[in-house]
């Protein structure tokens, strides 16, 4: 005995709508809400730890004889003048190729030369990393500047002397940590 | 009396349209899209105005919230609130007495927090400063700062991809 054909044969086409309507109620809601905690500018941070001024300078280090101390400091500074960077360790400071004015002079569109300092820093970082002197700065920098300078200038050196490339291609630390120095008048 | 209606017009059915919503259902999804990836979970850290531009810097360590300091062309505020002008600073001394009774009086409600519930009390601050500003005015917030019990400063810039 045959069975019996199923109604689907016969029946007309039944054209079943997906309801999306609770999506959209959804997409809605989710939509106004992440409109709100949107990121249209990406925001970072410089952190600048200074010693808390109670314990005071060289805390804790009474023991060590001055001079002695002074040795084996690099006390590496870079003062910003509206005529460039002058570099300066605690022994020395370094003069540019006439032999005077600053370090980093401005260049030829008197502007700031900061692949020219950085330049330098990575000669001077080198040195250190090479001859192994044992610095307990190794990795400080203070910073000095002219007392119209702009924030912005102040930013671009920050972020150059903070790490360099090798010659392998990887991301190296150079003077990541930073103080800033008094006013130069 | 009403009329016949037409010939015509007598076996008319009724025929309901369905809005197609497809075409917007993909535009809502890319906007989702496009809104989930640029979401930030921190929320809005500072509000920029023709007065208070950021500095930009390649730095890419993302801020938390702290208390906030934003040093503008004009104005200083204090977590959003006034507190003098830029001209109102001394010239003669590194310390802005204004600033530093404010953070002194905010570090003192820190340490007594730190002390009935055990929030740990940071010393950071945040720094938005205009990127105009001199370095006069930047170091000498800094030095209010540090001697007011803030001494871990963050400076706040834009992410740029170069240097300017």
């Amino acid at each position: 005995m045959a069975y019996k054909p199923s109604m689907r044969r016969s029946g007309v086409g039944l054209e079943l709508e997906l309801d999306i309507k609770p999506v959209m109620n959804l997409m809605v809601v989710l939509i106004p809400l992440l409109l709100a905690g949107v990121e249209y500018i990406k925001l970072s941070i410089i952190e600048i730890d200074l010693p808390p001024t109670q314990a005071g300078a060289g805390a804790g280090e009474g023991e060590q004889n001055p001079e002695q101390e002074r040795e084996q400091r690099l006390g590496l500074k870079i003062a910003i003048t509206r005529d460039g960077f002058t570099i300066a360790t605690a022994s020395a400071m370094m003069s540019d190729e006439s032999g005077e004015g600053p370090t980093v002079p401005l260049n030829a569109e008197n502007d700031f030369d900061y692949d020219t300092l950085k330049e330098k820093l990575i000669d001077i970082k080198k040195l250190i990393i090479d001859k192994k002197y044992d610095f307990k700065d190794r990795d400080t920098a203070v910073i000095t500047a002219g007392r119209e300078i702009e924030y912005q200038i102040i930013i671009n050196v920050l972020d150059t002397i903070q790490k360099y490339t090798d010659e392998e291609g990887n991301i190296q630390p150079l003077f990541p940590q930073v103080n800033f120095g008094q006013i130069i008048v | 009396m009403a009329f016949q209606p037409s010939k015509s017009k007598r076996h008319d059915t009724k025929i309901v349209g369905t809005l197609n919503m497809n075409s917007m259902m993909d535009m809502m999804t890319i906007i989702l899209l496009f809104l989930l990836k640029s979401y930030s979970t921190s929320g809005a850290l500072a509000t920029q105005s023709e007065s208070l531009k950021l500095p930009l810097s390649e730095r890419t360590t993302k801020p938390k919230k702290e208390l906030n300091v934003s040093v503008a062309t004009d104005f200083i505020f204090l977590n959003e609130v006034p507190l003098m002008t830029t001209n109102d600073i001394d010239p003669n001394v590194f310390m802005i007495p204004q600033l530093e009774y404010k953070l002194i009086e905010y570090a003192n409600q820190e340490k007594q927090m730190e002390i009935e519930t055990g929030k740990e009390f940071t010393h950071e601050v945040i720094i938005q400063g205009d990127k105009t500003i001199n370095f006069e005015t930047l170091f000498k917030v800094m030095y209010t700062c540090s001697k007011s019990d803030f001494y871990k400063m963050r400076l706040l810039t834009v992410q740029s991809s170069k240097i300017e």
